[in-house]
């Protein structure tokens, strides 16, 4: 899939829906469900949940679709924080079990770095966060993976990892400074 | 130190909005977080920028083809009258169409009248509902015939609109498929010709392309009326 053209249909697809144009919602649909659902799915884990939260992951992009600003975000990024948004807060509604198998930052499930790749992300973007992941230290990069890939709170994670929650809310914050420092060096 | 890379704390509201974005905020926590993106522009800033910063990283979440029922749950949950795209200037329209054609109903009853044809042998209906005409239908009881005029129907790109007949007390009986772009005109199946009289009810829902498959209205009813003899 072009990259560029996606983007552009997408972004004229989303300019149409605040009029209620249900074939535009559809086209967004179209070219972003399977990504969409495989974010959901990855944190609920469970597949009839995952399809209800995609359905009012839709019907929030057709009530907020006017809200989109293609001058200050790419498509993508929103859409997908929209998906994560929902199957989130439905993690957090405690009607499924969420993972809890302990990890280890020594034994971290390395699924990613290295295929940080995909028709929908931006190649450039998507290799200079992996980089700059990569600077973190093991046990800071392990923790906000739990966050972001299975949804897991502050308490989940620092039981996961076998931590007291002061020291996994320090790793955290610490690894969101460096993170943002490494993204942005010329930023205050 | 050598360290190249500014590491000072962030403003504790970056942190929060980082911590949302991240999504590893507690249900309490998350919940007072979104209030927040809902009201605070600044707040929402913020969280925007983390999301942007953060995004990359569901490139490695491989893609899974949802099941098909997952789209038609969505069309399905759609507002039925939401306006469609270009309506502004269709509506506009539709309402001048609408009402052209009551205006035409009401001079075939004044023609009829007149003598041009006995009385009864014309029957008509307003298909209303959620407060819009969708459609007018006219039987000529003569021909045997029903036509079946849009008004205010906006459709989707799934289903289409399915014409029933329901005689007083009775059930649903397929009559046939109507267009939501152009009239229609229907010739009644015979087992329906005796029902079809003043008292009955016309309704339409919306079924899948073809028609319902079971015999009975499976969608949204989206109006019903009342045939009166003109």
């Amino acid at each position: 899939m072009d990259l560029e053209a996606n983007r552009a249909l997408l972004v004229a697809a989303l300019a149409r829906i605040p009029a209620g144009d249900r074939a535009a919602l559809q086209t967004v649909y179209r070219l972003t469900s399977a990504k969409l659902f495989g974010v959901v799915l990855r944190i609920l884990d469970e597949r009839s949940e995952a399809e209800d939260v995609l359905q009012e992951v839709y019907l929030t992009i057709w009530r907020k679709a006017g809200d989109f600003d293609a001058a200050r975000a790419s498509p993508m990024t929103w859409l997908i924080a929209i998906a994560r948004n929902r199957a989130i807060d439905r993690l957090r509604a405690g009607r499924i079990a969420r993972r809890m198998e302990p990890i280890e930052a020594a034994t971290e499930i390395t699924d990613g770095a290295a295929s940080a790749e995909s028709a929908l992300a931006d190649s450039e973007t998507a290799a200079r966060l992996a980089g700059c992941l990569d600077t973190l230290a093991a046990h800071e990069r392990t923790a906000l993976r739990g966050a972001f890939f299975d949804g897991n709170t502050y308490e989940e994670l620092a039981q996961r990892m076998a931590v007291p929650l002061g020291t996994m809310k320090s790793w955290i914050r610490r690894a969101m400074i460096k993170l943002k420092a490494c993204l942005e060096p010329g930023d205050p | 130190m050598s360290d190249p890379i500014d590491h000072s704390p962030l403003p504790e509201d970056e942190f929060l909005a980082a911590e949302y974005a991240l999504g590893v905020l507690g249900a309490a926590e998350r919940q007072t977080a979104a209030r927040r993106v809902a009201r605070e522009r600044a707040f929402a800033a913020m969280v925007a920028a983390w999301d942007q910063r953060l995004a990359p990283w569901a490139g490695e979440i491989d893609e899974v083809a949802p099941p098909p029922q997952v789209w038609e749950r969505i069309a399905a949950s759609l507002p039925q009258a939401a306006a469609r795209a270009g309506l502004w200037q269709s509506l506009a329209f539709w309402r001048i169409f609408a009402l052209a054609s009551v205006l035409a109903a009401a001079c075939l009853a004044i023609v009829i009248y007149l003598g041009a044809a006995r009385p009864g042998e014309s029957l008509v209906a307003a298909i209303e509902g959620g407060g819009q005409r969708s459609f007018v239908a006219t039987v000529d009881v003569r021909r045997g015939t029903i036509a079946v005029v849009p008004a205010a129907f906006t459709g989707d790109a799934t289903r289409v609109p399915e014409l029933w007949l329901i005689p007083p007390g009775g059930k649903p009986l397929p009559v046939g498929l109507l267009k939501g772009d152009k009239p229609v005109v229907i010739a009644i199946p015979a087992a329906l010709v005796a029902r079809t009289a003043s008292g009955a009810t016309l309704a339409v829902s919306l079924e899948p392309p073809g028609g319902s498959p079971t015999g009975a209205p499976t969608g949204p009813v989206i109006g019903a009326g009342k045939l009166t003899a003109l």
